[in-house]
């Protein structure tokens, strides 16, 4: 591995001469901490208040979902106010990261490839679930084919949006292999490509209704979810490393 | 230093920026010609109406459901344009790094795909008003839940635009302080209505005084506000940058 500058000539060059204000990194640290602030939001929401981690079962037939909405309709609808409140962290999040990657040697065209994936991928990967979800508990008289509409377009299009997120996972991997400023360390591109491989595997809940590859599965569900669980860490790590190292100043070139 | 206008001419960029807001302004109009034809409006539709109730609404106002939705459909994105202006010029702030610019990039994409799915439920209700009174209903809950309670971007838009305002403190700042207080009081009035998805009735039920008219007179006032705003900003730009033509 090559030596190599931690500050870039090229940032030298768009750093900023005629400010007025001291040269501060406050604005990078309040966009930071937003991202451990929202993912730790996340969780509550989608652990203890939704019930979507870990997944209810898609092989219940309609008895079964009608009794999961009728015993979790209270902290469901609590948990879609709080998302609904929070979810813009991930755009905090999603863009922070893109804009870290505007910094790599590698160009601004990944950047904005993840950027654009993930800002797609919040709506079918996490608020429609919710929404969902949201409309079942609302009216717990449906009729249960309604029911059984909702609870699978929640499940499916949270666990199952596959193509937003290996997008923004392809574009993160190949950006920091290519770059030469370090920003984020190359071990981080190939724990990234694992991400890609869980959402592959993730494929088979669209066909498969029960079994290690259904949406609960051994290997679609908890096995992805492990290894996202282990990444988000590792970003988030590697992220305040990455704010860390900015010279205070400056802005990614254009 | 303007980093951000670099990318194109700067004649063309200024001028690019004056037709993404007449675009805005237009669109607009539009939409407020939508606003005022769809009867779910007007009122707007409660959460406690029944499944036959909803069905009898959409067959006697099917026209109408449907002139606005798809009016909705067509311009309600293009209000886009203005929030790529906002865009462009926190990305020619020069006393900070830009991050905000970016972070409010990525909210505008993702609050305006919600958007359109909100549109898409209301109008494929209407597509088949005979439907089984429990489809319409259920696309009809969608809707409303989906156009109403995700505020969580706009928050983040406003909250981010306010911020990068705080700190351009420098000489030659790009927009009046004030701006930054108005973006703020704006999340403020809008984030109550995040708590629709728990209320079947009152102000805060996705047809109430809070959830329904205060948001969306709240991002409506954004909007024509920040079209005057910006108006100004790319002027002064264009001043800046000497005369395009």
């Amino acid at each position: 591995m090559s030596v190599s500058e931690l500050t870039p000539d090229d940032e030298k060059a768009t750093a900023v001469a005629d400010s007025a204000a001291p040269a501060s990194k406050r604005d990078l640290n309040i966009v930071f901490w937003i991202f451990p602030a929202f993912f730790g939001v996340f969780g509550i929401v989608f652990v203890p208040l939704l019930r979507v981690i870990p997944p209810p079962r898609p092989d219940v037939g309609y008895a079964g979902m009608i009794s999961f909405f009728e015993a979790h309709h209270t902290t469901i609808r609590i948990g879609l106010v709080l998302l609904c409140l929070a979810f813009g962290g991930a755009a905090v999040a999603n863009g922070y990261v893109a804009y870290q990657m505007k910094r790599m040697t590698s160009g601004p065209v990944f950047a904005y490839v993840y950027m654009g994936g993930m800002a797609v991928g919040v709506l079918p990967g996490m608020l429609l679930v919710a929404v969902c979800f949201d409309a079942a508990s609302m009216r717990l008289d449906r009729a249960p084919r309604v029911v059984g509409f909702l609870y699978d377009l929640g499940m499916l299009s949270f666990n199952g949006s596959l193509g937003c997120f290996s997008t923004a996972y392809l574009a993160f991997a190949i950006a920091i292999l290519l770059d030469r400023n370090k920003i984020f360390p190359k071990w981080l591109a190939y724990l990234t490509i694992w991400q890609i491989v869980t959402e592959l595997l993730a494929t088979m809940m669209w066909v498969l209704p029960a079994g290690p590859f259904a949406w609960n599965g051994s290997m679609t569900f908890w096995l992805g979810t492990a290894i996202f669980a282990i990444w988000l860490n590792c970003q988030g790590l590697m992220l305040k490393k990455a704010t860390d190292q900015q010279p205070a100043g400056t802005r990614p070139p254009e | 230093m303007t980093a951000g206008v670099d990318d194109l001419p700067r004649t063309s960029n200024v001028r690019t920026q004056q037709m993404a807001l007449w675009t805005t302004a237009v669109a607009l109009v539009i939409l407020l010609i939508a606003y005022a034809a769809f009867p779910g409006f007007w009122p707007p539709m409660s959460p406690q109406l029944s499944a036959d109730q909803v069905a009898t609404f959409y067959r006697a106002h099917t026209a109408w459901i449907r002139f606005s939705m798809v009016t909705f459909n067509l311009c309600g994105i293009m209000l886009l344009p203005m929030f790529g202006v906002i865009v462009v010029q926190m990305k020619r702030m020069t006393t900070q790094s830009q991050v905000f610019a970016y972070v409010f990039l990525s909210a505008t994409v993702s609050s305006s795909t919600i958007f359109a799915l909100a549109d898409i439920f209301f109008a494929t209700a209407a597509f088949r008003p005979n439907r089984d009174p429990e489809i319409v209903l259920v696309l009809n809950d969608l809707g409303w839940l989906v156009f109403v309670a995700p505020v969580g971007m706009a928050l983040v838009q406003n909250i981010m635009l306010a911020l990068a305002i705080y700190h351009d403190n420098g000489a030659g700042a790009i927009f009046p302080r004030w701006v930054g207080y108005f973006s703020l009081a704006v999340a403020i009035a809008m984030a109550p209505s995040a708590l629709s998805v728990a209320f079947d009735s009152g102000p805060f039920a996705w047809n109430g005084v809070i959830s329904f008219w205060l948001r969306n007179i709240a991002f409506g006032t954004f909007v024509v506000v920040m079209l005057v705003v910006l108006r100004k900003t790319v002027h002064q730009q264009s001043v800046d940058e000497g005369p395009f033509q």
